[in-house]
């Protein structure tokens, strides 16, 4: 047994460090990338309401500018209208 | 004219060298657009490059010299004399069309969702889009800088202002957008466990066309208060209604910082009218109502006042009658 462990250590000690690896980013680093990635999605969601706010009948930018940047908008705008018009209540986050 | 003006139009052209840029705005009707052409007369006759532009959507350049300008390109009048009207229209539909294209380019789609196309195609509805296009293309006249002046016959009431807002807000949001960026870089490697690259190569495309959008706008902030380059004159009439339209949007240009360099008061019946013989009660009372209004505009705008132009006894139309105005308005 103690022979045939012998060769598979190093795989078995990359297994470990990459568990720890996840460990330690799940402990220290989750949180915080979490926090991040949701930053931009708000940041990108008052972006498109910035550019594409007329959309809904919020007129911010010109329509002539807010028409070049559609093209780069098209594959977030659907969810892009569906978490703004989401109905929200307080209770949501709750349960 | 009992009213003196203290320096005239030609004299501020002559104490303002440098000026490139000349705006023209006011109310519907007033003559914007002749005095316009008159000033662009003028400066031409002095073997200057003109190009008089209209941006206002019931533009009459064509009407006033007799020529069809409109959705022509620039169009030479006479000698150092252009002119341009643009088809706001054409161009939005171009514009439409080249979006289009894009988004199936990038995204190698056969047809546009329906969404995205309603979208495109109801932004064209909307009658900003026309003055956004009017603008731009204005911007894009100014930038290719072939002319040693520009008139700009203005539309009815700032819409030169709302660009002057815009230009900040968009500031901001230019620094936030790059702010972010930076930040997510910060988390570069995390974020990419998180499988959230591949978007920054398009975000920096979108930064590239925020610039641009930026440039286009801060160009026309920049310009509209360039007290060296820009000269900005406010068209009135001696009635009621102007004379509030102008105290208020001199208010508010004041609070935009944009100086306006002067006041025109156009359509004045001669004074000397009412003294002659058989004049008709009726243009008795007109007259005495606008020399009363005179008054006020001489009491309110003072030295601002450049120039006074009587109501003319036909339409100003045709090479010689904006001749005519030019020589009232600058002396001949």
């Amino acid at each position: 047994m103690g022979k045939k462990e012998a060769p598979t250590e190093p795989k078995k000690q990359s297994e470990v460090a990459k568990a720890a690896k996840g460990f330690f980013y799940g402990m220290a680093l989750h949180g915080m990338v979490t926090y991040a990635l949701r930053l931009r999605m708000h940041m990108e969601n008052l972006f498109m309401l910035i550019t594409m706010g007329d959309m809904l009948g919020i007129p911010v930018l010109p329509p002539y500018y807010s028409l070049r940047l559609l093209p780069y908008a098209v594959p977030s705008l659907k969810t892009w209208k569906q978490t703004l018009l989401r109905d929200r209540d307080i209770t949501d986050s709750l349960y | 004219m009992s009213v003196a003006v203290k320096a005239g139009m030609a004299e501020y052209f002559a104490s303002n060298p440098d000026v490139k840029y000349i705006l023209f705005g006011g109310k519907g009707g007033l003559g914007k657009t002749t005095l316009s052409a008159a000033t662009a007369y003028w400066l031409a006759s002095r073997e200057k490059r003109v190009c008089v532009f209209s941006t206002d959507p019931q533009a009459s350049l064509s009407d006033i010299f007799e020529r069809k300008v409109f959705g022509q390109g620039e169009v030479e009048l006479a000698a150092n004399l252009y002119a341009v009207e643009i088809d706001a229209d054409r161009r939005i539909a171009e514009y439409q069309e080249e979006i289009r294209k894009k988004i199936k380019d990038m995204y190698k789609m056969e047809t546009i969702p329906e969404e995205v196309e309603d979208y495109i195609n109801s932004s064209a509805a909307e009658p900003a889009m026309a003055e956004s296009a009017t603008f731009d293309a204005m911007v894009e006249l100014m930038t290719a800088g072939k002319f040693d002046y520009y008139v700009f016959d203005m539309m009815p009431h700032g819409h030169a202002i709302r660009f002057l807002g815009m230009a900040d807000i968009l500031d901001q949001w230019v620094e936030k957008i790059v702010s972010v960026r930076k930040k997510a870089g910060e988390y570069g490697e995390a974020a990419t466990v998180m499988g959230s690259k591949g978007s920054l190569a398009q975000e920096d495309l979108v930064l590239k066309e925020l610039e641009y959008i930026r440039g286009r706008l801060d160009f026309v902030s920049t310009m509209v208060r360039d007290r060296k380059h820009t000269a900005f004159f406010y068209v009135l009439i001696p009635e009621l209604m102007p004379i509030l339209d102008t105290r208020k949007a001199l208010e508010m240009f004041r609070e935009f910082n944009v100086t306006v360099s002067g006041v025109v008061v156009n359509q004045v019946y001669p004074k000397e009218l009412k003294d002659q013989p058989d004049v008709p009660v009726f243009l008795k009372n007109k007259i005495s109502s606008q020399q009363e209004y005179v008054k006020q505009i001489q009491s309110e705008f003072g030295s601002l006042i450049k120039g006074i132009v009587p109501m003319l006894d036909r339409e100003p139309k045709g090479m010689k009658m904006i001749s005519n105005v030019a020589d009232i308005l600058y002396g001949s």
